[in-house]
C-alpha cells in the first residue's frame, strides 16, 4: 500500500510539471529579450534530461533576431542550436560556453529550426528531474 | 488507513488534471513536418513548436515601401460586440491587433484609440486577466502618441494574452488569435501592394515569403484536432498553400560568420522570390476570401 502511495506521489510530481510552469516564461524569460521585441508566441515545454524540443521559425531578410532559451535551474545548462532547413548547424551554443541567448542577422528570408536539448544525467537519480524550457524569439524593427 | 485512502483519492484526481493539461502538449508529438529528417530523429524530439510572424513584423515592410495609409482595408472596430462566440472573439483579437499594428505605423492616433477600445473589450470577454490585457492597454492609452512605446505595449499585450491562454490549457484559443492576426496581415499587405509599382517589390516579396509561414500556420492548427471549428480553417489554408506552390523562392546558401564579442551570427545567404502577377492575384483573392470568412459574425 505504502509502495503504491509513493509511486503515485512520484507520478504526480511528473504530471504536475506543466502546472509548475505557469507564468514561468512571462516572469523569468520575457524581460531578457529586450531590447528586441518579443514575437509574442509562447514556446514552452516541460522537459526531462536528454529531451529535445524544436521550434520552426522564419527569419526575414535584413531583420535582426534574438533567440533566448530559458530553463529552470534544476535542468542544468541547456544546449541550443540554430539549424537551416537541411539541418546544417548555423550556430551551437556549446561552442560559446552554453550561453542562453544569441543574436542573428539573415541576408535572406528562410525557414530555420531552433533545436534545444536538455543535457542527459551523468548519473542515475532516484527521481528524474523535469523542468520548464522556453524558447523566445525577439526581433528588431 | 482512512487518511491514506483520502490522500489516494486526492492524488488520483490531481493526476487526472495533470493528464488533461498535458493533452495539447503531447498532441504535437505525432505531427510530421517536412523538416523532420527521419523516424529516429522524430522519436527523440519531444515537442515541436511552430511560429508565424507577428503582425508587427509584417507591417514594418509596409512602412518601408512608402505606402500611404488606407483606412478602407481595415476591419471595422465598431462591430466588436457582434462577435459573440469565444472563437470569433479570439479571431477578432488577432485581427484588430493586426489592424492596430498597421495604424500605428502611420500615427493615426484617433483610429488607434478606437482599435484599442475594441481590443480591450475582447480581452475582457475572453477572460484575459486585467493585468495582462486591459491594464496593459490602459498604459497604451497614456502613451498613445509615442510610436515606440506603442510597439512595446502592443507586443506585451499579445505576448501576455498568448502566454495566459496557453498556460491555462486554452492553446486552441491562442491559435485563433494568431490565425486572425496572420490572415489580416496578409490581407492588408495584398490589398495595398501594387504589383506593377517597383517601390512595392519588398511587400510583394514579403507576401511571397509567407509560403513558409503558411505551412507553420497549418501545423499550428493541426495541433488541436479536437477543435472542429479551428480545423475548418485547414482546408482554405491548404487551398492557399496550393497557390503558393507557384511561388518560387531560389535560395543560395552563403557563408555564416560569428562574432563572439557581439554574440552575433550573420547568415550571408541569398534568396530570390519569384511571384508572377497571376499568382499574386490568386493569393490576394484567396486571402480576401479567408478573411471574409474569419470576420463574419
Amino acid at each position: 500500500m505504502r509502495t503504491i502511495f509513493i509511486i503515485l506521489m512520484l507520478g504526480l510530481i511528473n504530471f504536475s510539471g506543466f502546472a509548475q510552469c505557469k507564468g514561468f516564461t512571462k516572469k523569468e524569460c520575457v524581460p531578457h529579450i529586450k531590447p528586441f521585441t518579443y514575437n509574442g508566441q509562447l514556446n514552452m515545454a516541460v522537459l526531462n534530461p536528454g529531451d529535445i524540443a524544436e521550434l520552426i521559425v522564419t527569419f526575414y531578410k535584413g531583420q535582426d533576431y534574438r533567440l533566448f532559451v530559458c530553463s529552470q535551474e534544476n535542468l542544468g545548462k541547456v544546449e541550443f542550436k540554430l539549424l537551416d532547413s537541411d539541418r546544417n548547424t548555423i550556430f551551437y551554443n556549446k561552442e560559446h560556453d552554453l550561453v542562453n541567448y544569441w543574436d542573428f542577422h539573415s541576408n535572406a528570408t528562410q525557414q530555420l529550426i531552433v533545436q534545444v536539448r536538455v543535457p542527459a544525467l551523468e548519473e542515475d537519480l532516484p527521481v528524474v528531474p523535469s523542468g520548464c524550457v522556453s524558447i523566445l524569439v525577439g526581433f528588431k524593427e | 488507513m482512512k487518511t491514506f485512502i483520502i490522500s489516494l483519492t486526492f492524488l488520483s484526481f490531481l493526476l487526472l488534471i495533470g493528464c488533461n493539461s498535458q493533452q495539447n502538449q503531447l498532441s504535437t508529438d505525432t505531427d510530421t513536418t517536412s523538416l523532420v529528417k527521419d523516424t529516429v530523429h522524430a522519436n527523440r524530439v519531444k515537442k515541436i513548436f511552430y511560429n508565424v510572424p507577428s503582425p508587427i513584423e509584417m507591417s514594418s515592410v509596409i512602412q518601408r515601401s512608402g505606402a500611404v495609409f488606407r483606412g478602407d482595408v481595415l476591419c471595422s472596430y465598431k462591430n466588436v460586440e457582434k462577435y459573440t462566440t469565444p472563437s470569433k472573439q479570439a479571431i477578432m483579437l488577432g485581427v484588430y491587433g493586426a489592424d492596430l499594428s498597421y495604424v500605428r505605423l502611420f500615427e493615426q492616433i484617433q483610429t488607434a484609440i478606437n482599435y484599442l477600445s475594441s481590443i480591450k473589450k475582447l480581452c475582457d470577454v475572453i477572460d484575459i486577466p486585467q493585468e495582462q490585457g486591459s491594464l496593459a492597454i490602459q498604459r497604451m492609452e497614456k502613451n498613445i502618441d509615442n510610436k515606440d512605446s506603442l510597439l512595446q505595449i502592443i507586443s506585451e499585450t499579445y505576448a501576455a494574452t498568448d502566454s495566459y491562454l496557453k498556460d491555462n490549457g486554452r492553446g486552441n484559443t491562442a491559435t485563433f488569435v494568431i490565425l486572425g492576426g496572420w490572415v489580416e496581415s496578409l490581407y492588408i499587405a495584398s490589398q495595398i501592394a501594387d504589383y506593377n509599382n517597383p517601390s512595392n517589390k519588398e511587400i510583394i516579396d514579403r507576401i511571397g515569403e509567407q509560403k513558409y509561414s503558411l505551412s507553420n500556420m497549418i501545423e499550428l492548427i493541426k495541433a488541436y484536432p479536437e477543435d472542429k471549428e479551428l480545423q475548418s480553417y485547414v482546408q482554405p489554408l491548404e487551398d492557399l498553400k496550393k497557390v503558393y506552390e507557384e511561388v518560387n523562392i531560389e535560395y543560395v546558401k552563403g557563408e555564416v560568420k560569428t562574432d563572439p564579442s557581439k554574440k552575433l551570427t550573420t547568415i550571408y545567404s541569398v534568396a530570390k522570390v519569384e511571384i508572377k502577377k497571376e499568382t499574386f492575384e490568386k493569393i490576394k483573392t484567396l486571402a480576401k476570401q479567408i478573411r471574409i470568412n474569419l470576420i463574419k459574425y
